[in-house]
């Protein structure tokens, strides 16, 4: 009994080679002792892959930290997220070694209407994706390159200066190394690409277009290749607030009623209508779920005196009429 | 932080003359590759698989089995490209493995038919909101980190979080290289025992018994 080496006596072994590996950058295809350990039993080779996901997993704490961006008007669930986020704040993306990780086929990631994903990426980089969008990634030895086919994502991306980070969004280009960003390809043509930057420096151009590539810092947002020419405005607050759908959340500030109803119609099949004109025009606050329109139409009601009406293919908001 | 960006940026900015063109060829991924995918895709799911195949009846032991099994099969793959989703496959293989170790158990076991059964339900459906999943996935990774002892938990703070190297750390603390290997071996060797320990009642949307028939009715 005792000559065979139980699961868990062998993960306690695989576990010391993983950190050896870790610490010492062990080649494991080519460390002579270590390949000796493997050949020793099948299941080694299972456990050590194991040990080894467990740091790569615990790594994704530092991209996911970096990602959960602190949204003050959520109280944090756990008091010592914030401490989390604090510490890796001050660093860049997660730093890959220089080992070429890569793909040789893109990747295509697509997300239905309300649906919100976070998808870490094989360099280190996170990808949020927002409700209906497709885009590929194609990881390739000197470069990563992202094509946003239609909707919006965030990019938190891993710095690795030997393979710039391109995100194509029809002709325009977002360029970055070890930064955080997110681009928005508009629903309607001639809406232009919004691109909104929070940590670090992209660099933007448009393909075909001679005119000077422009760098948008942390806290600066650019709308390109649309009807007007493109300025680089900067407002951090909004941009964080653009982006709560990473929450799962949309945060309104002074929105129109009728700016908020195309918000969350981008995330649900019931669609919010907005029935008087100087209704749609009132302004509004507050935090809500994407998914949850119904609440915002409840809130509405509550605040401003409107009636709600809502069947399975819509919610329609009017102004209460006093007889 | 604009600093080390620049030379960067300012380099080589036209070198990609066609990257439009798609790589066709040998799939073989490389290795940290692969460790990346199983740790961002199968070992998140481990406590519920770990959770679903003790519902089904198997023992502590045969489950650490089964789990080993599959990442086993696992770092046997030239590449993961193909697996669209880490828990169906993690589900699917760990249920075909526990399948196969009781047909081969069958000359002594009688009621291996109902546990096949139970086998058969398989709740691999992710749970509703992504998002909160990885808000979760967060909290895990500090909960494991918090667990550890005082010394351990120093030293994976700072490689994992701060993402200090070894040398950094070693320095940061005070302490020789060494010293922050052996820790980092013993805080793995804990964080492993964590992992397959894990039940279901950590992980609160995915793992209640009761969904494991409503959730399968999703979509």
């Amino acid at each position: 009994m005792n000559s065979i080496p139980s699961a868990s006596e062998i993960d306690e072994e695989a576990a010391d080679w993983a950190a050896r590996v870790d610490a010492r950058g062990l080649d494991v295809d080519h460390d002579p002792e270590l390949r000796a350990w493997l050949k020793g039993d099948a299941r080694r080779a299972g456990a050590l892959l194991r040990a080894q996901a467990a740091i790569s997993f615990l790594d994704r704490g530092r991209a996911l930290a970096g990602a959960a961006p602190p949204v003050e008007a959520v109280p944090a669930e756990r008091p010592s997220r914030r401490a989390l986020i604090a510490g890796a704040g001050g660093m860049a993306a997660a730093l890959v070694g220089g080992v070429g990780l890569w793909r040789a086929r893109p990747q295509r990631l697509e997300t239905r209407l309300g649906e919100i994903r976070r998808v870490p990426l094989a360099d280190g980089s996170l990808v949020a994706i927002n409700t209906k969008t497709a885009l590929d990634v194609a990881m390739k030895p000197r470069s990563r390159r992202i094509v946003l086919k239609e909707g919006e994502a965030w990019f938190q991306v891993a710095k690795d200066p030997e393979r710039p980070f391109v995100v194509a969004a029809g002709p325009v280009r977002v360029r970055a190394v070890g930064t955080a960003f997110s681009v928005r390809r508009g629903d309607e043509a001639g809406a232009g690409v919004d691109v909104m930057v929070t940590e670090g420096v992209v660099e933007t151009w448009v393909e075909g277009d001679p005119s000077p590539r422009r760098r948008v810092a942390a806290g600066g947002r650019i709308v390109l290749a649309s009807a007007v020419s493109p300025t680089v405005a900067q407002s951090p607050s909004e941009i964080e607030r653009s982006l709560a759908w990473r929450n799962g959340e949309i945060a309104l500030d002074g929105e129109s009623l009728e700016q908020a109803a195309r918000l969350f119609n981008r995330y649900n099949s019931r669609q919010i209508v907005i029935e008087d004109p100087e209704l749609a025009r009132e302004r509004f606050v507050g935090l809500f779920q994407t998914n949850e329109p119904e609440s915002f139409a409840a809130a509405v009601a509550a605040t401003l005196g409107a009636v709600v009406a809502d069947d399975a293919g819509s919610i329609r908001i009017s102004r209460a009429h006093i007889s | 932080m604009p600093g080390d960006l620049l030379p960067v940026l300012s380099g080589d900015r036209n070198l990609d003359p066609a990257w439009i063109v798609i790589v066709e060829g040998p799939l073989k991924q490389s290795r940290a590759e692969i460790v990346a995918f199983v740790g961002g895709q199968i070992l998140p799911h481990e406590a519920d698989v770990r959770a679903w195949l003790r519902r089904s009846g198997s023992s502590a032991a045969d489950i650490d089995d089964v789990v080993q099994e599959t990442y086993c099969r696992l770092a046997g793959l030239d590449s993961v490209a193909h697996i669209t989703s880490g828990r169906a496959y993690f589900f699917r293989t760990a249920r075909n493995i526990a399948i196969e170790k009781i047909r081969r158990a069958r000359i002594v076991r009688i009621d291996c038919v109902t546990e096949i059964d139970a086998l058969n339900v398989v709740d691999d459906e992710p749970s509703p909101e992504r998002v909160v999943a990885g808000r979760r996935e967060l909290g895990r990774v500090q909960q494991l980190i918090e667990g550890l002892p005082e010394r351990c938990r120093q030293i994976f703070t700072l490689r994992r979080i701060h993402g200090l190297s070894q040398k950094e750390t070693a320095l940061r603390l005070g302490v020789t290289e060494n010293v922050v290997e052996m820790q980092s071996a013993r805080g793995l060797r804990l964080i492993l025992r964590a992992l397959s320990e894990a039940t279901a009642q950590d992980r609160p949307v995915v793992g209640k018994a009761h969904e494991l028939h409503s959730v399968r009715k999703r979509d």
